[in-house]
């Protein structure tokens, strides 16, 4: 009981440790997401002519190889 | 004895009616080709517009920005000729494991919650005839 006491403990800590690093993260995430879908929705024909473009290039990356 | 050779500058009259026309027939060719071409690029104006409204890409990008970039990458990378390679496989390849692997694992997850239920209801039983049992045994005695 006591070397399960202690692992819960030791998992409750790193939690409350990394928990803060994590939500960071997220938030990170969250807003460059946000950013990249307002760009795209300001300009979508630079977006997708891009798009095209790049996959045009892997494509061809991908028949020479 | 006069020759009816005619002066070189009627022939070919600088200021002449002949050169005149030339030029009005090459002003009315500029005029006409440049017309055509303008008629041509209204059509092809047109058409995008009527493309683009039909398709609606604007609306389109707003509600799946994501989805729409991967269709547009996807196209780009079918016309850059990519479709029957290697690459190609093994994404497809990639995509079909990942794909069975989701429609199987809840279907299997189901499969083992059922069997687990089934074990424990068996083991219920089989303590309610062993508790059987051991009640009939213990009026024998």
């Amino acid at each position: 009981m006591e070397i399960t006491d202690q692992i819960e403990a030791t998992a409750r800590e790193l939690g409350e440790r990394v928990r803060p690093q994590l939500e960071d993260a997220k938030r990170r995430l969250m807003s460059a997401n946000d950013k990249v879908i307002d760009y795209i929705k300001e300009n979508p024909g630079t977006c997708l002519v891009g798009a095209v473009a790049l996959g045009f290039i892997v494509g061809k990356i991908a028949r020479r190889a | 004895m006069e020759t009816p050779e005619k002066n070189p500058t009627e022939k070919n009259p600088a200021n002449g009616r002949a050169a005149d026309d030339g030029v009005h027939s090459i002003g009315q060719r500029l005029d006409r080709v440049s017309g055509s071409a303008q008629e041509a690029w209204g059509q092809t104006r047109d058409a995008f517009s009527d493309l683009s409204d039909a398709i609606d890409i604007k609306a389109r990008v707003r509600r799946q920005p994501y989805g729409t970039l991967a269709a547009a990458l996807g196209i780009g990378y079918v016309l850059g000729g990519g479709i029957f390679t290697p690459l190609t496989s093994r994404i497809v390849r990639l995509a079909l494991r990942i794909g069975v692997r989701a429609a199987f694992v809840p279907l299997l997850k189901d499969q083992v919650a059922g069997l687990a239920e089934a074990l424990a209801d068996g083991d219920g039983d089989g303590a309610g005839r062993a508790a059987g049992k051991g009640h009939k045994a213990s009026k024998r005695t």
